[in-house]
C-alpha cells in the first residue's frame, strides 16, 4: 500500500462524472414517464416485485414504513381547496431517479453505491454495510433499507412461493440498501448479447419490468446517446437536456409549451427520468 | 363443430400427457423442481439428477418462453410465461393478442403467487366433523358417483363462475348425462345489466368499445381503466385516444357518485348524486338540441335547472359537456357498473346509451362486436341473478347434491341471503376449490385444483378485440402438489361415470382438447400436419378466427325510459353504501395473493386494509378524522371499519372496498379488513332480477377508537406542499403536436 | 476565595485521594448497579436488534437514522469538556483546572468509546464494519473517502487514541504514587507496570512536562475538528434543516456547551462519592458554572444564527422545515431543546445559584437533557419533513429496543467512568501539590503576618 496506489486507485472509483468526463460509451441508460399517459394503475409495481424479488412485507410492517416497493405510484389532488377533485388525481410513478450526480453516491462510507459507464447508479449489496447515509442524503427518497432478514421472515416467501424468485436476482439478506436499478440484470443480458454479435444494443432490445407491463406506454426506457432511441427523440423533443440543472426553454420569456421537466433539477442531481407533465383538457 | 357429438366416434387413441409434456420440454421440470425446495440431498428426500442428461429446453440459466392464458379475470388476456429451469417466475402479457397486446395488469402477474400459493388445498378433503380428512381421488369419484346415484337429476345443481371453451362443453354434457338443468353461472361482479342494457339499446350484448376512435368520451360510472369488462385493452385503447389525432387530445368526463381509477383520470370528474345518472345523461341530451321525435319528447322535462338540483351537477358543467359533445365527434358514451346498481338501473343505462343514439355514435365508436362462430365455446356469462335463484331452491331444500366449481358465494352473497344457510340444506356439497375459503369449508368433500399455470384449456373472452380469437391454456409448469387435479381432467372422470362409452378413447383432458382442436382443424384456420398446426397453436397461445361480426340496431330504444325522482333522504340511514370494485381486489377471490394486498389501493394507497371513504365535508359534520373506526349499519348489519376521508365521493355516499374482510382462505386474505357484502341489503334490479349493490342506505357512527390508516401516502395526504414534483398543464398551454 | 485550602499537606492529598480508590461511599455500589443494569438492558436490546435487523428499531425508510445517531453526537460533544479542560486551560494556565481535569479527560475517553459503540449499533450489518476501515488489501477496495461518514470514522479514531494517550501520560506522576503507595497485590502490580518505572527524576519531570505539552497542543485542533466533521455528516449533505454552513462552530459550541454541563453533574457526583470535598470545592465549581454559562450563551447565539439564516436565505424547504420543527409534531421536544438549552443556564448567571449544589445538579442534568434533545431534533425532523412531502413520516416514534440501547449506553458510560474513578486517581495529585505548594510559598514570601487561612468550604 502507497499513497500514489491510494490516490491512482481513487482516482478510478470515481472517474464517471456527466459533466467534466466522456462517459455514456455507448449507452446512457435513461427513462422518460409521460403523467399524461399513467392511469395509475399499479402494474409497474407489481412487475417489479415479480422481476426484482421485493419482499412484501405485510400489514405491520407497511405501517412502520418499511414497505419495500422500489416503484411507488403517488397520488396528488390538486390544492385548490374545492369541494370535489374534479380534475381528478395525479399519478406518479417514482423510482430511483439513476441521477447522473447522485447526492447518494458520494456520501457512503465504503462506495457501495457507484456510477456506471453506463450511466446508472448501481448499488453493490455485498459491499454495503447498512450505514443508511445514501436513503439520509437522497432528495427523492427512493432507496429501501432492508429492516429485517426478509428471506427467512414468516410469510414473505414461504415454500413453494420461493420458486417464483428471479436466479438474476440477488435476494437481499438484512441490512443492505436497495433500489430501483432499471432492471440492471435485462440490461447487462442485453449488452452482453450485442456485444458477442458486435454491436450495440438497439433499441426496443431490452425493457424494463414497469415498461413492458405498462397498459398505456407511459414509460419510454432506452439509450439516450443513440439518435434512434425513443428515449433520445422524446429528451431531444422535449428539450431537457441531462447534463443542465435548469433548462434553456425554462428561462425563456413567456415560458414553454413543452411537458417536459425533471424532479428536483435545480438541486443538480442531474436526474435520468424525465417526466412529461400531465395535461387536462382546458374547455371542459 | 367441436361437441359431445363429434366425439362418439373416436377410434381408441392413446395420448401420452408425460411424453407430450417431454416433447414440449417440460419433462426436465422434475430435476429443477427438487432442486430449489427446501429439502436437501442431506435429508435424503433430493433426487439428484444430472444436468448432463438435461431435458431439451431445459438449459441451466436460459429462460424459456410459453404462452398460455391469464385466468384471474375474465377479460382473458394471453399471457408469456418465463420459465427457468421448470419453474415459472413471471408472466408478461402476449403481443399476439389482440386483447392485451403485450401488456398485463398487476393483478394478472399475480397469478404466480396463486400458483405458488402456501394455502392451496393439496388432497382430496373429506368432511369428518369440523376436520377435512386427506382422502384419494378414487375414493372421491367413488362418492360422487354414490352420492349422484341417490339423487334424481333436478336435485343436482351446480354452480360456477363464467365459463366457456372446451371445459364449458365438458361441462354442459356432464350435466346434462345428469338429466339435470341447474346451471347456476354466477358472478358477484358482472356487467349483467349493461348486458341487458347494450340488447335493448344496441341489439347486442357486449358490442365493441372503441375508446381510441373517440374524441371525447363521457363515461357513466364505467372504470374501464381499473375493472370494466377489459381493462387492460380498455387503457390501451385509452392511450391512443389520449394521443389524438394530430395533436388533439382526447377528452374524457367521468360522472360517477364515487371515484374510480377512470375518475381519477378524467379531464373532468362529475360527483353525481347516487342514482341519477340517467337524469344527468337526459339532461345532457336536452342541452344537445339536437335530439328530434320520440327522444326530444322524453326529453323536454329535463332542463338544465332541473337535472342541476336533482343531479347536483352544476348547469354550467352540462352545458360545458353538451358543448364540446357537440363539437367533437365521434365521441362515446359509456354505461358503468355505478348507473347500473340501483332498481332501476336499466333505465340508467338505456338514457346513457340513448345518448349514443342522439349523437350518431352507434357504428362509429361503438362497433358491432365479432364472435367465436362456435356458440358452445363462448362464454356462458355470469350474473348475480343466478345465486338469488339458487339461494331460493337450495334454501327450500330442493338440491341433494351441490358441485361448488371455484366460485365463494358464501363470501360474496349478501348477508340477507344466509347462504351459509341454505348451502347446508342440500345433502352432499361438493367444493372444487384451490384454497380452502368460505364456502370451500361448508363442503363436504372439497377437491384441489390445478392453477391455471398448471392445467390444460380453452378460453372464449366475453369481450373479443379486433378479432375473434380462442385462448389456449397450457401448463407452464409441473404440477406443484402431487395431488391436485385439472378441472377439465375432473370433468372428463365424471362424465366418463356417465357416459363411459363416449368417452373412453380419452385418457384425459389433454387427449380431449387436442383432439377436439385438431378435428376442427380447418375451421380453425389450420391446415397440413396435425402436429404442426397443433404446436404451433400452442406457441402462439391464442388461435386467431376470422369471427363472424354482428349487426348493431340502430334504432334508439325509448319505449318504457321513465327515471324516478330521486328520493329524499332516508332520516335512519341518510348516506348511500358504495361497494366499491377496486382493480386490486375485486370480488375477492385474490386475496390470499401478497403481492395484491400489498399493492396500495390507487386512489387511497392503502393496503391490507379495508376503509370507508367519506367526503371531508361529511367528515366535518360527523366529527371523524382519517383513522377513525366507525360503525356502519345497514338495514342487514353493521361492520367496524377505519375512515379515509375522501375528496372524491358524493357527501351523500360512503364506500367500502369489496375483496377483503375474509375469514377463511389463507394467511394472505383472512382477517384483514371487512366485507361489505356482509351488511348489504338485497334489493333487485327491477327488469334484470339482478342484485342492485348501491342501493344499501347506511349510517356511521364513531365508536371511539382510532388507528393508523396504513397507507403509501404519507401525512401530507397527496399534497405537493409547494415543492413541484407532479406537474400538470391545461391544453392550451401545451403543444402535443411535436411530441414524439 | 481560593480554589483550594492551602493548609492540605501533601502526604493528606496522597492519603485523599488514595482512599479514593479503597472505599468510596455506599451511593457508588449504588450508581454501579444501575449502570451495569442498564448497560444489560442495552445489551439485550442489541442482541435482539442484531438478529433481528434494524427494523426493530422502528426505524423506517424515509426516516433511516433515529436516535441512534442523535445520541452518537451527543456522546461525541461530551467528550469536548475534557480536552477544554485539560488542554485548553493547560495551555491558558488556569490552575483551578487542576483538581478536576482528570476525571473530565476520563469522560472524554469514555464518552468517546461510548460513541464508538454507536457507530456500530447503528450499521445495517455490523458484522461488515471493518468494510469502512481503509486497510490494505489484494483488491485494493478502499473505502470512500470523499464521504464525511468515513472522516467521522478516522476522525473519532484519532482522537478517541490521542485522548487515551493524553489521559496516561498524565497520569503517570499519580500512578507512581499510587505504585508507591498501595498495599501489595494486583493493583500494586498494575500501577508498577502502568508508572513505567517513574522516580520524579528532573530528566523524567522535564520529558514530562515537554510530552504533556505536546500532546495537548495536538488535542486541541484535533478536537475542533472531530466535532466540525461530525457536523459535515449533515452540512456535507444536501438535506434541508442539515445543509447548514454554520454547522461546524455551531456544533463545536454545543459540544463543549455539553461537555460542561456533563462536568458539572460529575463533579457534584465524585465530590459526594468520593469524598473530594476538599478537592473539588465550590469556588472551582463556580468558575464551571461561569464558563458554562458563557458557552451557553453563544451557543444561543449560533442557535439565532442558524434559524436567522434559514429565514433569509429564501430556502422555501428549509425554512418550511423550521416552522415545522416548531410547530409539528416534534414541536414539543423543539421547545424543550430552547428551554433546556438558552432558558435554564440563566440559572447560572445569578450568584446565590451559583454554588448551590442541588440547583446544579438538576440544572446541568437538565441541560444534558437539552443538549440531547438538539441532537435528536437535528436528526429527525429532517427526514419527516425532508424535500419529498410523499414519503414525509407518520410513524417514526423510537421503539423500545432503540430507547433501551441508547439508555444503555449511559449504563456502559458510567460503568466505565465509575470502575475508573475507583481503579485510578480521579484528582491529579500531582498538580494539586503544585497548587498548595504554590500557595504555601506565596504565604511564606508575605511573612506570617497574614493568619487568615481561608477556611475552604465543607
Amino acid at each position: 500500500m502507497s499513497v500514489t496506489n491510494l490516490l491512482n486507485n481513487w482516482a478510478a472509483v470515481r472517474h464517471f462524472h456527466p459533466i467534466d468526463d466522456k462517459p455514456h460509451d455507448p449507452y446512457k441508460w435513461a427513462m422518460a414517464i409521460d403523467l399524461d399517459a399513467c392511469i395509475g394503475c399499479n402494474a409497474c409495481a407489481v412487475a417489479c416485485y415479480a422481476e426484482n424479488n421485493l419482499p412484501v412485507v405485510g400489514r405491520e410492517k407497511f405501517q412502520h414504513g418499511q414497505a419495500m416497493h422500489w416503484m411507488r405510484i403517488e397520488r396528488y389532488w390538486n390544492e385548490d381547496s374545492r369541494e370535489f377533485p374534479d380534475q381528478g388525481a395525479e399519478f406518479l410513478p417514482m423510482m430511483c431517479q439513476q441521477c447522473e450526480a447522485a447526492p447518494c453516491e458520494t456520501v457512503c462510507p465504503v462506495g457501495a453505491t457507484n456510477h456506471t459507464q453506463d450511466g446508472l447508479n448501481s448499488q453493490i449489496y455485498n459491499r454495503c454495510i447498512g450505514s443508511r447515509y445514501c436513503s439520509a442524503n437522497c432528495p427523492y427518497k427512493v432507496r429501501y433499507f432492508n429492516w429485517y432478514d426478509y428471506p427467512t421472515t414468516d410469510n414473505v416467501w414461504p415454500a413453494e412461493m420461493n420458486y417464483q424468485l428471479n436466479p438474476d436476482v440477488t435476494v437481499r439478506g438484512k441490512g443492505v440498501m436497495e433500489k430501483c436499478t432499471f432492471c440492471v440484470q435485462r440490461l447487462r443480458a442485453a449488452e452482453v448479447t450485442a456485444k458477442g454479435e458486435g454491436r450495440i444494443v438497439r433499441e426496443g432490445e431490452v425493457q424494463t419490468a414497469c415498461q413492458q407491463s405498462c397498459p398505456t406506454n407511459a414509460i419510454s426506457f432506452g439509450n439516450l446517446v443513440d439518435p434512434e432511441s425513443r428515449v433520445y427523440k422524446q429528451w431531444k423533443a422535449q428539450q431537457v437536456d441531462l447534463a443542465k440543472d435548469e433548462q434553456e426553454k425554462d428561462k425563456r420569456e413567456g415560458g414553454t409549451d413543452l411537458r417536459g421537466y425533471r424532479i428536483f433539477e435545480d438541486l443538480r442531481p442531474y436526474p435520468s427520468v424525465m417526466y412529461l407533465e400531465r395535461v387536462r383538457e382546458s374547455a371542459v | 363443430m367441436i361437441d359431445s357429438e363429434s366425439t362418439k366416434n373416436l377410434s381408441g387413441q392413446a395420448f401420452d400427457r408425460r411424453d407430450f409434456l417431454k416433447v414440449l420440454g417440460f419433462g426436465g421440470t422434475a430435476v429443477a423442481l427438487s432442486g430449489c425446495g427446501n429439502t436437501s440431498i442431506e435429508d435424503g428426500k433430493e433426487t439428484v439428477v444430472s444436468y448432463v442428461e438435461a431435458k431439451d429446453y431445459v438449459i441451466p440459466g436460459v429462460a424459456v418462453y410459453f404462452n398460455s392464458t391469464c385466468a384471474q379475470c375474465d377479460a382473458g388476456c394471453s399471457i408469456t410465461g418465463k420459465i427457468r429451469e421448470g419453474r415459472v417466475l413471471k408472466l408478461e402479457g402476449n403481443p399476439e393478442s389482440s386483447i392485451n397486446r403485450g401488456k398485463l395488469c398487476g393483478l394478472g402477474q399475480a397469478s404466480v403467487q396463486h400458483h405458488y400459493n402456501p394455502d392451496r388445498v393439496r388432497e382430496p378433503l373429506l368432511r369428518n366433523g369440523d376436520k377435512g380428512q386427506a382422502i384419494s381421488w378414487e375414493k372421491a369419484y367413488e362418492l360422487i358417483n354414490e352420492k349422484l346415484q341417490g339423487a334424481k337429476g333436478e336435485e343436482v345443481a351446480f354452480i360456477t363462475g363464467d365459463v366457456s371453451g372446451h371445459q364449458k362443453v365438458l361441462l354442459t354434457n356432464y350435466i346434462d348425462s345428469l338429466g339435470s338443468k341447474n346451471h347456476f353461472v354466477y358472478e358477484a361482479v358482472a356487467p349483467a345489466v349493461v348486458r341487458a342494457g347494450n340488447l335493448k339499446s344496441y341489439g347486442v350484448e357486449m358490442p365493441r368499445y372503441r375508446i381510441d376512435k373517440a374524441k371525447v368520451v363521457l363515461s357513466f360510472g364505467a372504470d374501464f381503466l381499473g375493472t370494466w369488462i377489459s381493462p387492460v385493452h380498455f387503457a390501451q385503447q385509452y392511450a391512443a385516444f389520449r394521443k389524438g389525432v394530430d395533436g388533439q387530445r382526447g377528452v374524457l368526463i367521468q360522472a360517477e357518485s364515487k371515484m374510480t381509477l377512470t375518475g381519477a383520470n378524467a379531464d373532468r370528474w362529475l360527483a353525481v348524486r347516487p342514482g341519477t345518472e340517467g337524469i344527468l345523461a337526459l339532461g345532457i341530451i336536452n342541452a344537445l338540441g339536437i335530439a328530434t321525435g320520440d327522444v326530444a319528447e322524453l326529453v323536454k322535462d329535463y332542463d338544465r335547472a332541473r337535472v342541476s338540483r336533482d343531479t347536483g351537477v352544476e348547469p354550467s358543467n352540462i352545458d360545458k359537456i353538451a358543448a364540446i359533445l357537440r363539437l367533437r365527434s365521434p365521441s362515446l358514451i359509456l354505461a358503468g357498473s355505478a348507473a347500473e346498481g340501483y332498481v332501476h338501473g336499466m333505465q340508467n343505462a338505456d338514457a346513457i346509451n340513448l345518448l349514443n343514439h342522439v349523437l350518431g355514435n352507434v357504428g362509429k365508436t361503438i362497433e358491432a362486436p365479432v364472435s367465436v362462430p362456435f356458440p358452445q365455446l363462448t362464454q356462458t356469462k355470469g350474473n348475480t341473478a343466478s345465486l338469488k335463484k339458487l339461494n331460493d331452491d337450495l334454501a327450500a331444500g330442493k338440491y341433494k347434491v351441490l358441485f361448488n366449481i371455484a366460485t365463494n358465494p358464501v363470501y360474496t352473497a349478501p348477508a340477507s341471503y344466509k347462504y351459509g344457510d341454505s348451502m347446508a340444506k342440500a345433502g352432499f356439497k361438493v367444493a372444487f376449490a384451490h384454497y380452502l375459503d368460505e364456502t370451500a369449508l361448508q363442503a363436504d368433500l372439497v377437491l384441489p385444483l390445478d392453477s391455471e399455470m398448471e392445467d390444460w384449456g380453452t378460453h372464449v373472452p366475453e369481450y373479443l378485440a379486433d378479432t375473434a380469437q380462442i385462448n389456449i391454456q397450457q401448463p407452464l409448469m409441473e404440477r406443484l402438489h402431487a395431488n391436485t387435479r385439472g378441472m377439465g381432467d375432473i370433468l372428463l372422470t365424471l362424465v366418463k361415470q356417465r357416459k363411459p362409452e363416449e368417452y373412453k378413447a380419452f385418457d384425459d383432458y389433454y387427449g380431449y382438447l387436442r383432439y377436439a382442436m385438431l378435428q376442427n382443424k380447418a375451421a380453425l384456420g389450420g391446415s397440413g400436419d396435425d402436429d404442426v398446426f397443433w404446436n404451433d397453436t400452442l406457441s402462439k397461445g391464442i388461435v386467431k378466427l376470422s369471427g363472424a361480426s354482428g349487426a348493431l340496431s340502430a334504432k334508439a330504444a325509448v319505449e318504457g325510459l321513465k327515471l324516478p325522482q330521486p328520493e329524499e333522504a332516508d332520516k335512519q340511514y341518510p348516506l348511500r353504501l358504495i361497494p366499491s370494485v377496486t382493480s386490486n381486489l375485486r370480488d375477492g377471490r385474490h386475496t390470499n395473493q401478497p403481492w395484491i394486498q400489498e399493492s396500495p389501493d390507487p386512489l387511497t394507497t392503502i393496503v391490507w386494509d379495508s376503509w370507508v371513504e367519506v367526503h371531508p365535508k361529511k367528515a366535518l359534520e360527523l366529527g371523524i378524522v382519517e383513522g377513525d373506526i366507525v360503525k356502519v349499519t345497514s338495514k342487514t348489519g353493521s361492520v367496524n371499519v377505519q375512515v379515509y376521508v375522501f375528496p372524491g365521493i358524493h357527501p351523500e355516499a360512503v364506500s367500502i372496498p369489496m375483496g377483503r374482510g375474509h375469514e377463511a382462505m389463507g394467511r394472505y386474505a383472512k382477517g384483514y379488513g371487512v366485507n361489505p357484502f356482509g351488511i348489504m341489503d338485497a334489493v333487485f334490479e327491477g327488469s334484470t332480477g339482478e342484485l342492485a349493490m348501491h342501493e344499501t342506505r347506511v349510517n356511521i357512527a364513531k365508536t371511539g377508537q382510532r388507528v393508523i390508516v396504513v397507507k403509501d401516502e404519507g401525512p401530507a395526504g397527496g399534497k405537493q406542499m409547494g415543492r413541484r414534483v407532479a406537474l400538470s398543464r391545461s391544453t392550451d398551454q401545451v403543444d402535443l403536436s411535436k411530441e414524439v | 476565595m481560593k480554589d483550594i485550602r492551602e493548609d492540605i499537606a501533601w502526604a493528606k492529598i496522597n492519603q485523599d485521594v488514595m482512599k479514593s480508590l479503597e472505599n468510596p461511599r455506599p451511593l457508588y455500589w449504588v450508581i454501579l448497579f444501575f449502570a451495569v443494569l442498564t448497560f444489560g438492558i442495552g445489551i439485550g436490546c442489541e442482541v435482539y436488534q442484531y438478529q433481528m435487523g434494524m427494523g426493530v428499531a422502528n426505524l423506517d425508510n424515509p426516516h433511516v437514522w433515529g436516535l441512534y445517531i442523535a445520541t452518537f453526537i451527543f456522546w461525541i460533544g461530551m467528550s469536548h469538556s475534557g480536552t477544554l479542560l485539560s488542554a485548553i486551560l493547560h495551555l491558558m494556565h488556569a490552575d483551578w483546572r487542576k483538581p478536576i481535569y482528570r476525571f473530565a479527560e476520563a469522560m472524554t475517553t469514555f464518552s468517546l468509546m461510548t460513541a464508538g459503540l454507536f457507530v456500530m449499533v447503528h450499521l445495517g450489518r455490523l458484522w461488515q464494519f471493518y468494510y469502512a476501515v481503509p486497510y490494505p488489501n489484494e483488491r485494493w477496495v478502499w473505502p470512500n473517502f470523499q464521504s464525511p461518514l468515513l472522516w467521522d470514522a478516522m476522525a473519532i479514531f484519532t482522537y478517541l487514541s490521542s485522548s487515551v494517550l493524553f489521559l496516561f501520560v498524565g497520569m503517570i506522576p499519580d500512578l507512581a504514587i499510587a505504585r508507591d503507595n498501595m498495599h501489595s497485590g494486583w493493583r500494586k502490580k498494575l500501577y508498577t507496570l502502568l508508572a513505567l518505572g517513574w522516580e520524579g527524576t528532573d530528566r523524567q519531570w522535564r520529558n514530562f512536562r515537554v510530552t504533556y505539552l505536546t500532546i495537548a497542543c495536538f488535542l486541541i485542533p484535533l478536537a475542533v475538528s472531530v466535532h466540525s466533521i461530525v457536523a459535515s455528516d449533515f452540512g456535507m449533505s444536501q438535506q434541508p434543516g442539515w445543509h447548514v454552513t454554520s454547522f461546524p462552530p455551531y456544533f463545536v459550541a454545543g459540544a463543549l456547551y455539553s461537555g460542561c454541563a456533563a462536568i458539572i453533574t460529575l463533579f457534584i457526583i465524585l465530590r459526594y462519592v468520593f469524598k473530594f470535598e476538599d478537592y473539588m470545592t465550590l469556588p472551582i465549581l463556580k468558575k464551571i458554572v461561569r464558563l458554562t454559562f458563557a458557552i451557553a450563551m453563544v451557543w444561543t447565539y449560533l442557535n439565532c444564527i442558524e434559524f436567522a439564516s434559514v429565514w433569509y436565505s429564501h430556502d422555501a424547504v428549509s425554512k418550511d422545515l423550521l416552522i415545522q420543527k416548531m410547530t409539528g409534531p416534534y414541536a414539543p421536544f423543539w421547545w424543550a431543546m430552547i428551554f433546556c438549552g438558552s432558558i435554564v443556564p440563566l440559572v447560572f448567571a445569578i450568584k446565590r445559584f451559583q454554588t448551590n449544589i442541588p440547583v446544579l445538579f438538576a440544572t446541568s442534568l437538565l441541560l444534558n437533557l437539552g443538549m440531547w434533545l438538539e441532537r435528536w431534533m437535528i436528526v429527525s425532523p429532517t427526514f419527516s419533513h425532508g424535500y419529498y412531502p410523499w414519503t414525509w413520516d407518520h410513524d417514526q416514534w423510537p421503539s423500545m429496543i432503540q430507547w433501551g440501547i441508547v439508555f444503555g449506553s449511559f449504563g456502559w458510560f458510567t460503568l466505565l467512568f465509575m470502575v475508573f474513578c475507583k481503579m485510578f486517581p480521579s484528582v491529579s495529585m500531582y498538580e494539586v501539590k503544585e497548587m498548595v505548594y504554590h500557595r504555601t510559598l506565596h504565604l511564606k514570601q508575605n511573612g506570617a503576618s497574614e493568619q487568615t487561612v481561608e477556611q475552604g468550604v465543607h
